[in-house]
């Protein structure tokens, strides 16, 4: 993000999201983070991409690159459908305050995450939980993959357009991962 | 430190001679008197911060940035400022309550004099708890009532003072000043209800209060139409005095939108209920209202220019909202008639009896002249091929409404998905500002808007001293699994269909359900198969199963008040300046939980906080992140020690009850799981308990497809598992390594904290 050279009189804020428009490096971040996390909002049970839901693609994501997911909102109910027993259902509110804390065990109780990927919420409540986190959790980093920009991640996807451009970037995501 | 000066002056106004009850440790307390109890609810609901701004602007030294660890000019750090920001927004919404109160009473005393007598009927005698218990004050008059809103006003002006550059530096005292002003919040809401309530009449004493007709299409356009907008009845009560005095009661429609609509239907029943507040734009725009009466809070600040662009005039009516209007009550009534209906000018006219008249002289001028013209299917139709699919209205649609694709299907002649955005609406207008086309997306909605008539049911006041005799016993024990309270606005998410879900799921499960402002209207805005509204299915009484519409905003007083109503009459515990144990049997004790689903303004903000500060955990939809500030625990790390009140021993229950003070959920379903389990409570017998878990576990199966997974943390022995879910519940806690948890008679925080209250103080 570009700052004003007279930092204090002009400033609308210091800290802003990567825009990420390829898949390659968003795989390479997760892929070399140590103990990412997914955390999946009831968007993705709307989300339609073709003939899957958005949820689908976060299931394969999770199991191409092994990573945790906790299911906030309804979304347990439509993970054990599709035969997905999420490692956790704590709200998204819940799992904020818990990543906030260095010291927490993670939802494997193997240690904090190190990257949190959210997908599929409100987007005003989805930058507020990740702005709880830019402020207060600097131990680790937050990458959304909603199709819209994210400001107060650390990565995000741009503002896509087109659905197709979304699309292949989640499958882009999912083939560097294998 | 109090001295005796102080002691004395505050005995004066209670008149401690008085000796209805003991006076408790905090007579009218000053702004750090329950710090210590604030501490101690904040030690397990710690303040949860998601900063809306990384910035401060609140002074030249910036502006500052707060990112992360960074700190302002001041030295105010990321979390102060958030609590600070939060406690101005308390003080915002608690001063808007307050002043309100203050007008009214004023108004009401010139009317009636100060010695004015508050009767609220024979069943009520517990006239307003939260004046007893934060004052230790038994109001017996108007004048009564002036004195606690003194009060208030003096400790708002040492709270907003904190909030001053270089002031407070740390969050959790922040978090105590806003906790204390939304106390207040309480006390004011609760000086202003039961003023009307006496000096208009309102019902009291009664739980079957008559139902109204409700919505835009319930309003007679053949007749001249009178649209109150706001919260004060000041005026519109004398707009119907006038109408009644010269019997035009049947030939002009009165109408309101917010709370003022709610009072009005309290003073008249043939008064008509358009709508929330997130219908306002929209029915101003149809132009059905020939003459609008404003007050104050929630109007629309371009609420003129609206008016003129479809020639409806405006009198403004309170001093809070100007609106840089001619101030006309010295003026000659025909003349000022003259110049609204000749040149459609709007009037500020602070004199209520002058603008009654006025406003019934001009709409009956007006009415004849108005062109009213709604759009239907073909119009709309026509109006929205200019739509270019561009996505600017969608931006900037705060509830994230999927517009460019609805709009362009109206062009198609499919309205379905418009008219589900119709419903979600919340009114802002902004996508018709955001247009580059200048699709008229407003005059669109007309063509899908349902034209029906809903019913409300008038809000009724204070809960009878009677009904709290009846359920104390059963809320307390948990037998009746809780009181949810559905409060504030109701815009967001999904507005109408999801609360009056949310609403019958829960008085279906035979909880008490009661409701106030704008979310106790849009229960009423939808209908079952036989075209029953859920007032119409549902008892209006404070019981199990019952579905009670207490009043407007400032109603909410009411709730706060019920729950304190259960220590005093059931459990015998003085209010009087007792708030801390009173705040702790209501946390400890009292099953109550509230649900602001689309609260919006700074008011909800305050109402939410003085019920925190009670010990009722509240529920929010997910726009309510933008309040910036939560109180949450952390269930499994937290430490769940309380005293045990008869044993006076600490007990290391190990159960988050209830688990957050105020929370944020996304879904509807989230919601129903999270109200369930809100309201359970350490108090709970095991009999109360297995209702309250057949409750959580039978909502956490349906909606969320599986047994809870904190079920561990809230069964305490075998004898809390419901019978229905026995067999899977016991195989379930052993996978989970459950094991008993300690069990207690009497739990309580007193005693776990330094605070001048003795243990004994809880036992009654
Ligand atoms: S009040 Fe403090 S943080 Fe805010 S602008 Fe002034 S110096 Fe900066
Ligand atoms: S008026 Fe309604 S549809 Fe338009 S932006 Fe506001 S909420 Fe969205
Ligand atoms: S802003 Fe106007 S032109 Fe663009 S999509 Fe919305 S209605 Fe259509």
């Amino acid at each position: 993000m570009a700052h004003p050279y007279h930092l204090v009189n002009i400033l609308t804020g210091t800290k802003g999201a990567a825009e990420m428009k390829d898949a390659k490096p968003l795989a390479k971040i997760i892929t070399k983070s140590a103990r990412p996390l997914l955390v999946v909002g009831p968007r993705t049970l709307s989300f339609q991409l073709n003939e899957k839901l958005l949820i689908e693609y976060v299931i394969e994501i999770a199991k191409v690159g092994n990573i945790p997911i906790c299911a906030t909102a309804h979304t347990n109910k439509k993970f054990l459908e599709l035969g997905v027993t999420p490692d956790t259902t704590y709200d998204v509110i819940e799992i904020t305050n818990h990543l906030k804390d260095p010291e927490w065990k993670g939802v494997r109780g193997e240690g904090n995450h190190d990257l949190v990927v959210f997908v599929g919420f409100r987007t005003d409540l989805g930058n507020q939980a990740l702005s709880t986190l830019k402020h207060y959790a600097p131990h680790l980093n937050t990458m959304t993959l909603c199709k819209f920009y994210y400001p107060n991640a650390t990565f995000s996807l741009p503002n896509f357009r087109k659905d197709e451009e979304w699309k292949a970037l989640l499958e882009g995501i999912i083939e560097g991962l294998k | 430190m109090e001295g005796k000066r102080k002691r004395e002056k505050i005995e004066k106004i209670i008149r401690a001679e008085d000796e209805w009850e003991p006076i408790g440790h905090t007579p009218m307390p000053h702004v750090t008197d329950l710090r210590n109890w604030d501490r101690r609810l904040l030690q397990t609901y710690k303040p949860f911060y998601a900063p809306f701004c990384d910035l401060c602007c609140l002074c030249t030294y910036g502006k500052c940035d707060l990112t992360g660890t960074n700190r302002g000019a001041c030295g105010i750090d990321i979390s102060s400022q958030q609590a600070r920001i939060v406690t101005l927004a308390c003080c915002m919404g608690m001063s808007a309550h307050a002043g309100h109160a203050a007008h009214i009473i004023d108004y009401l005393i010139e009317k009636h004099g100060e010695d004015y007598p508050i009767d609220l009927g024979d069943q009520v005698n517990v006239e307003c708890p939260n004046i007893r218990t934060v004052l230790g004050l038994k109001p017996e008059t108007l004048g009564d009532l002036r004195k606690a809103i003194e009060y208030c006003s003096e400790q708002l002006v040492h709270i907003v003072s904190s909030t001053h550059t270089g002031q407070e530096g740390d969050p959790v005292d922040y978090e105590s000043k806003a906790l204390h002003i939304s106390m207040l919040d309480h006390v004011s809401m609760e000086a202003a209800d039961v003023a009307q309530i006496v000096g208009f009449k309102f019902p009291t004493s009664v739980a079957d209060t008559p139902i109204v007709d409700m919505g835009w299409g319930a309003v007679d356009k053949s007749k001249p139409v009178i649209l109150v907008v706001g919260h004060n009845p000041a005026c519109s009560t004398e707009v119907i005095d006038y109408l009644r005095k010269e019997g035009l009661e049947d030939k002009v429609e009165v109408c309101g939108i917010c709370c003022t609509a709610l009072e009005t239907t309290r003073y008249s029943d043939k008064a008509k209920i358009v709508g929330p507040l997130s219908r306002q734009l929209f029915f101003l725009r149809t132009g059905i209202a020939d003459v609008i009466v404003s007050d104050e809070q929630c109007i629309r600040t371009d609420l003129t220019d609206e008016a003129s662009k479809v020639g409806s005039v405006v009198i403004a009516s309170s001093d809070k909202a100007c609106r840089g209007l001619e101030e006309v009550s010295d003026r000659p009534t025909d003349e000022v008639v003259k110049e609204m209906v000749d040149n459609g000018k709007h009037f500020l006219i602070l004199d209520h009896v002058k603008a009654a008249e006025v406003a019934v002289k001009a709409v009956l001028q007006l009415a004849p002249k108005r062109k009213k013209e709604l759009i239907d299917e073909n119009k709309a139709k026509e109006l929205a091929q200019s739509c270019k699919e561009c996505n600017s209205c969608e931006q900037v649609c705060p509830n994230l409404l999927p517009l460019s694709s609805a709009i362009k299907k109206v062009a198609e002649g499919d309205f379905e998905e418009f008219r589900s955005c119709f419903e979600r609406c919340i009114g802002c207008g902004k996508c018709e500002e955001a247009c580059p086309q200048d699709v008229p997306i407003f005059k669109l909605m007309q063509a899908v808007a349902s034209w029906d008539t809903w019913k409300c049911r008038v809000g009724r006041g204070p809960v009878m001293d009677t009904e709290i005799r009846k359920v104390g016993a059963p809320l307390v024990l948990g037998t009746i699994p809780g009181v949810v309270a559905f409060v504030g606005c109701s815009n967001f998410p999904e507005e109408i269909d999801e609360l009056a879900e949310i609403v019958e799921e829960f008085a279906r499960r035979k909880y008490i359900v009661v409701l106030t402002g704008c979310s106790a209207m849009v229960i009423g805005m939808r209908k079952d198969a036989e075209g029953k509204t859920l007032y119409e299915k549902y008892p209006p009484e404070f019981d199990a199963g019952c579905i009670v519409n207490i009043g407007s905003c400032v109603s909410n007083a009411h709730i706060t008040g019920a729950a304190m109503k259960i220590a005093n009459i059931f459990a015998n515990l003085p209010l009087r300046a007792n708030y801390e144990v009173i705040a702790d049997y209501v946390l400890n004790r009292v099953g109550a939980c509230g649900v602001a689903w689309g609260a919006m303004s700074q008011k909800a903000a305050s109402i939410a906080t003085g019920c925190n500060r009670l010990g009722i955990p509240v529920v929010l939809g997910p726009h309510s992140s933008k309040y910036r500030r939560l109180y949450l625990s952390r269930k499994e790390e937290d430490d769940w020690t309380v005293m045990d009140g008869r044993k006076k021993e600490l007990v290391d229950t190990q159960e988050p009850s209830p688990e957050h003070l105020a929370y944020v959920v996304e879904s509807k379903e989230r919601a129903m799981v999270t109200i369930a389990k809100f309201c359970i409570r350490k108090n709970d017998t095991p009999q109360g308990r297995q209702i309250k878990l057949n409750h959580y576990i039978d909502l956490h199966k349906r909606l969320l497809g599986a047994l809870p997974d904190d079920l561990p943390l809230f069964v305490r022995t075998e004898r809390d598992i419901p019978m229905f879910f026995k067999k899977e519940v016991r195989q379930y806690l052993q996978e989970k390594g459950w094991e008993p948890k300690p069990v207690l008679s009497l739990p309580t925080f007193i005693g776990t904290y330094p605070t001048k209250v003795p243990l004994d103080a809880v036992i009654k």
